[in-house]
């Protein structure tokens, strides 16, 4: 078997990544379309495409000029250089790996979607100029969002150099489940959604013109033209994916040396971690609908936010318990935040069904990490009990029984925010750095056993579940509050003191149990004493 | 006599169980009788403990020592006169519609919240602690709803919420405490108080201290302490009488135990000083806000709910005050303020259903139209702002007095002023309630008079210990308290 010279894994790297991405794009799409019980197109549809598109003539509008003509290729021409700077294939740097950072990726990337829109305005048809407007001003937290995630991988590695970041993770695998890096990916993984035209913020292939961005803005082109702007969304997609797996998520299964049989374990390696990716996406595609287009800022703000969350949290995060990598210290980070993510998934919510799935959602989260902690040996078998009696009680009897109640009492499911989505999650993340700020001098004492920097984020947890209750004056959203709170403070139980006998937890679940029951109670006088379930219309007693 | 737990638990237990089962009467001498047994078993108990002793049982997991006691005779008390005084104050609309169903509603829960209340001094470790308090607030929040009036649903709504995030946070505290505990207990344990005590110098001191803070701001807002008191005054106003004085005297003095078990801890683990100014601090903040609340106050329940944040302010400093006359005072205190408070919002529940009204402007001459409710509503007013020949008087100035003596003296000023200050709120207020001469001849004159010979007698039995522990300590209880001082100065297992 042969040893590749570097300069021909080079090439491999770009040529892979052109090759692949029409089929990755292709294999999601199908999935999707299974998934939601259609037959869908053929994976191989966009390869046929792009040939198709590539015979047929080019056909301009009258006022396009050289802009619009050139647009396509030096867009493609931008997507097929980023595959140089990055690690896709190989975990040492080739050639002209280093010839650009972090931030050289990201404008590279950046020109390519910009020509694009140049050329929108140079087709001067109104429906691509109102895609590439559209893209300009959802897209104005991107980079700032790009920049904060640059941050935390520059302060962990002291560089920025793509393959810097994947090889400092390799020498400690630990720091891909600190919360800061955590975070990070949440915010890279919603800029990825944002990027790639994906739900929430756009229906993939929809034809509709009302809610098109990435694709309303290619609507004049044409012919050759065309094919390589659709090939290079495609590749933009994949060098996405990439970029997130090799450097962020999992730096792993890349090539050492140029042999070639190493190299070719890498390519499939890489299809498959796309693949990986792609299955996230389509489960988001196929669970949650389309925003509503003046909502869209809210997403992005948001990923920026986490961002920044992300760098505060790294300056104050409290050293690892056990700087080696444990599973259970692993389930326990990613627990811990993934509680908090949906938590602010419910401040973001203005109905009170999807909040009501999302805290069921924590509830099998929080279960699992029961489950975990017993598996790898903490806190005993017990706690494979107390998993079960969560999911009975706050993944299905708390959720169901409350939906029962509220559909009886016949509840309005809207449950605005009284300020702004956005400002709320800025409190929160102000609130969540707080958390961190205060506990970063405390020593619990037991910091050799236990995953630490779990605790500040269930506290976390914790405030950002009071402001829950804050925001919301409706009965129901205060009774989830109340319960997610309970949510985070049982993860900070299962992190921090696995070994709480089981006997004192069931007693402390039959105590929330109760509580749910006296809450629905009220909820129901209120709703028939008072005909609504709004609790600031309750200002009578003062003073 | 460790049967004497098992008795007292199980006794309310029984009569929840017949109140279920049987007619309002028997729920009400179902009631009556388990009101009566829990007093006379905390009574027991606190005799047995007295001298130090301490009862344990069920496999350890429930125990009771001098501390617990002290908090038992007032939950006992008030339990007790509540279910004499419940009798009277429900028997008043037994004519009404409906009034067989609320009933035994009213006595089932309200068996249910005694019991809640008296499983707080009786669990031997945080856990179930946490369990009985959250439990008191879960069933006192039905009984603050029961008159299901607009005002009741929200004050109801308010307490619940609040007191069950604030105990979130409580809970938070002890799960700090047995991360903290698990490298010297082991993984896992059952985090009893005698553990935490046997090993408190090996804990950390940064989660001692974070979790007594966490357990100071949880669970203290329920004992009421400011700024997180504000379910308060609307629980307390809106729930019928005796649940208001048992929400008073008890629910709040049982949440202070659970801070106090966190400050046995904090003590034992070398964290004195920080624990004590804690306490201070958010003792000062509850009795000045609160002095200054009472004076501005026109709901005569709601002025009383805020002179329960004031005591409760005062035990906070006498106990951070640290001197073991102070301490001493301050566990004296929990008993004396549980009777005068019992005694005060069982007048406020005769005047209501008297003059039918929460307002102090509503009710004057008092003392002539309720000759018995009357003079022993000033009383309790007068008691609560410490006069001499009440009880609290002496809890008062044995605080202050061991506030001197540990040169606490920036506190101490503080105490004396602002008890004053409420003192001139509560005299200006009730004084013009059972004094005052009737503006309207006529408009009110409606047969205003005493309605129930029960009620007198629940209050007559608050006016006793109100009067007695003013006129002459008991030998015995000074031994009790002085005992369970020296479990909070030098706490041992």
């Amino acid at each position: 078997v042969p040893n590749l010279p570097d300069w021909a894994v080079q090439v491999l790297q770009v040529v892979t990544i052109l090759a692949l991405a029409p089929l990755v794009s292709g294999i999601i799409a199908r999935v999707e379309a299974i998934i939601q019980q259609r037959r869908g197109p053929r994976v191989l549809q966009p390869y046929y495409d792009i040939i198709k598109l590539l015979h047929k003539e080019t056909v301009l509008p009258a006022p396009a000029g050289p802009v619009f003509r050139a647009a396509p290729y030096v867009s493609f021409a931008g997507y097929a250089t980023v595959p140089l700077l990055i690690p896709a294939l190989t975990n040492f740097p080739l050639p002209l790996g280093y010839i650009a950072d972090f931030f050289g990726v990201g404008m590279i990337l950046a020109l390519a979607s910009f020509v694009v829109s140049i050329a929108a305005i140079d087709s001067g048809s109104p429906y691509a100029q109102l895609g590439s407007s559209r893209l300009r001003s959802f897209g104005a937290f991107n980079e700032p969002t790009v920049i904060f995630i640059a941050f935390v991988l520059a302060l962990t590695t002291h560089t920025d150099l793509p393959y810097a970041f994947g090889a400092t993770i390799r020498s400690a695998t630990v720091q891909v489940v600190k919360p800061s890096h955590l975070l990070m990916i949440a915010a890279f993984f919603m800029l990825l959604l944002n990027e790639t035209g994906r739900i929430p913020v756009e229906n993939h292939g929809s034809t509709l013109e009302f809610g098109q961005i990435e694709e309303g803005r290619v609507a004049e082109h044409s012919g050759p033209g065309l094919a390589f702007l659709r090939w290079g969304s495609s590749v933009k997609q994949l060098l996405l994916f990439t970029i997130f797996m090799n450097v962020l998520v999992a730096p792993w299964g890349l090539a050492s040396s140029g042999h070639l049989g190493v190299v070719l374990e890498a390519i499939g390696l890489l299809f498959g971690k796309a693949l990986a990716v792609g299955a996230a996406v389509v489960v988001i595609e196929s669970s949650f609908a389309k925003l509503r287009l003046y909502k869209i800022p809210e997403f992005t703000v948001a990923s920026f936010m986490f961002g920044v969350l992300a760098v505060v949290i790294f300056l104050f995060e409290p050293g690892f318990g056990d700087e080696h990598l444990s599973v259970f210290g692993a389930t326990a980070t990613i627990t811990t935040v993934l509680v908090l993510l949906l938590e602010f998934g419910m401040l973001r919510s203005q109905d009170v069904w999807e909040q009501l799935r999302l805290y069921a959602l924590g509830s099998v989260v929080v279960a699992a990490l029961a489950f975990t902690t017993a598996a790898t040996g903490h806190g005993g078998g017990s706690l494979y009990a107390l998993g079960a009696v969560t999911i009975a009680l706050k993944a299905l009897l708390f959720p169901l029984g409350i939906r029962y109640v509220l559909r009886r009492l016949d509840a309005e499911p809207r449950v605005p925010s009284s300020i702004g989505v956005a400002s709320g999650i800025l409190l929160a993340i102000l609130l969540c750095s707080i958390a961190f700020v205060v506990l970063r001098p405390v020593h619990i004492g037991a910091e050799a056993a236990l995953p630490l920097s779990a605790l500040p984020v269930a506290v976390g947890g914790v405030l950002v579940a009071f402001l829950l209750m804050v925001l919301r004056p409706y009965a129901p959203s205060q009774l989830l509050g109340f319960l997610v709170l309970e949510n985070a403070v049982s993860v900070a139980s299962l992190v921090i003191a696995p070994g709480l006998p089981l006997i004192l937890a069931l007693l402390l679940l039959f105590d929330v149990l109760i509580g749910v029951l006296v809450f629905v109670v009220l909820v129901q006088y209120l709703a028939v004493e008072r005909t609504a379930v709004r609790t600031d219309v309750l200002n009578r007693l003062t003073g | 006599m460790s049967w004497t737990l098992y008795v007292t638990l199980a006794v309310p237990l029984a009569a929840v169980l017949l109140t279920l089962v049987g007619d309002w009467r028997v729920a009400r001498t179902a009631t009556l009788l388990a009101g009566l047994t829990a007093l006379v078993m905390a009574i027991a108990i606190a005799i047995t403990v007295r001298h130090g002793r301490v009862l344990d049982t069920a496999h350890g997991w429930l125990r009771v020592d001098s501390l617990g006691a002290v908090f038992l005779l007032a939950t006992g008390l008030l339990y007790g006169m509540a279910a004499v005084f419940s009798v009277g104050y429900l028997g008043v609309e037994s004519s009404s519609a409906g009034f067989a169903g609320f009933a035994r509603r009213y006595f089932g829960l309200l068996n249910l919240f005694g019991w809640s209340m008296l499983l707080v001094p009786l669990a031997a470790d945080f856990g179930t602690l946490w369990v009985a308090v959250e439990l008191t607030t879960i069933v006192s929040a039905l009984l603050v709803a029961i008159d299901r009036t607009d005002a009741a649903l929200e004050a109801s709504w308010k307490y619940v919420l609040i007191a069950s995030s604030g105990l979130g946070i409580a809970l938070l505290s002890i799960i700090v405490l047995y991360a903290t505990g698990s490298h010297v207990l082991g993984g896992a344990y059952i985090p009893r108080f005698t553990r935490f005590l046997t090993h408190a110098h090996h804990l950390s001191h940064d989660a001692v201290r974070l979790a007594f803070l966490l357990s100071l701001v949880g669970f203290g807002t329920k004992v009421g302490f400011v700024p997180m008191h504000t379910w308060l005054p609307d629980a307390h106003s809106e729930a019928p009488a005796p649940v208001s004085a048992l929400l008073s005297g008890s629910l709040l003095s049982a949440a202070l135990y659970a801070i106090l078990r966190f400050f046995q801890v904090a003590v034992a683990a070398g964290e004195r000083s920080f624990a004590e100014h804690a306490l201070i601090v958010f003792g000062a903040m509850s009795l000045i806000a609160a002095s200054f609340f009472v004076l501005r106050q026109g709901n005569f329940k709601r002025l009383l709910a805020y002179s329960s944040i004031e005591h409760m302010g005062i035990i906070a400093l006498g106990i951070g005050f640290g001197a073991p006359l102070a301490v001493a005072g301050a566990l004296l205190h929990v008993i004396t303020h549980a009777s005068a408070k019992g005694l005060a919002f069982f007048g406020t529940g005769s005047l209501l259903r008297g003059y039918g009204t929460k307002e102090v402007d509503g009710v004057s001459d008092a003392g002539r139209a309720m000759p018995w409710t009357g003079p022993m509503f000033l009383a309790a007013a007068l008691a609560l702002c410490g006069l001499p020949l009440s009880g609290v008087f002496r809890s008062e100035f044995q605080i202050v007095l061991g506030g001197f003596a540990h040169a606490q003296y920036v506190g101490v000023t503080l105490l004396i002023v602002f008890v004053n200050l409420a003192f001139s709120g509560i005299v200006w207020h009730s004084g013009r309630m059972v004094l005052g001469q009737r503006r309207e001849r006529g408009a009110v004159a409606v047969a205003v008079a005493e309605r129930s010979a029960w009620m007198i007698a629940g209050m007559l039995g608050c006016l006793f210990v109100v009067v007695a522990l003013g006129v002459h300590m008991p030998g015995d209880l000074n031994a009790l308290l002085t005992n369970a001082g020296h479990r909070l100065a030098v706490p041992t297992p």
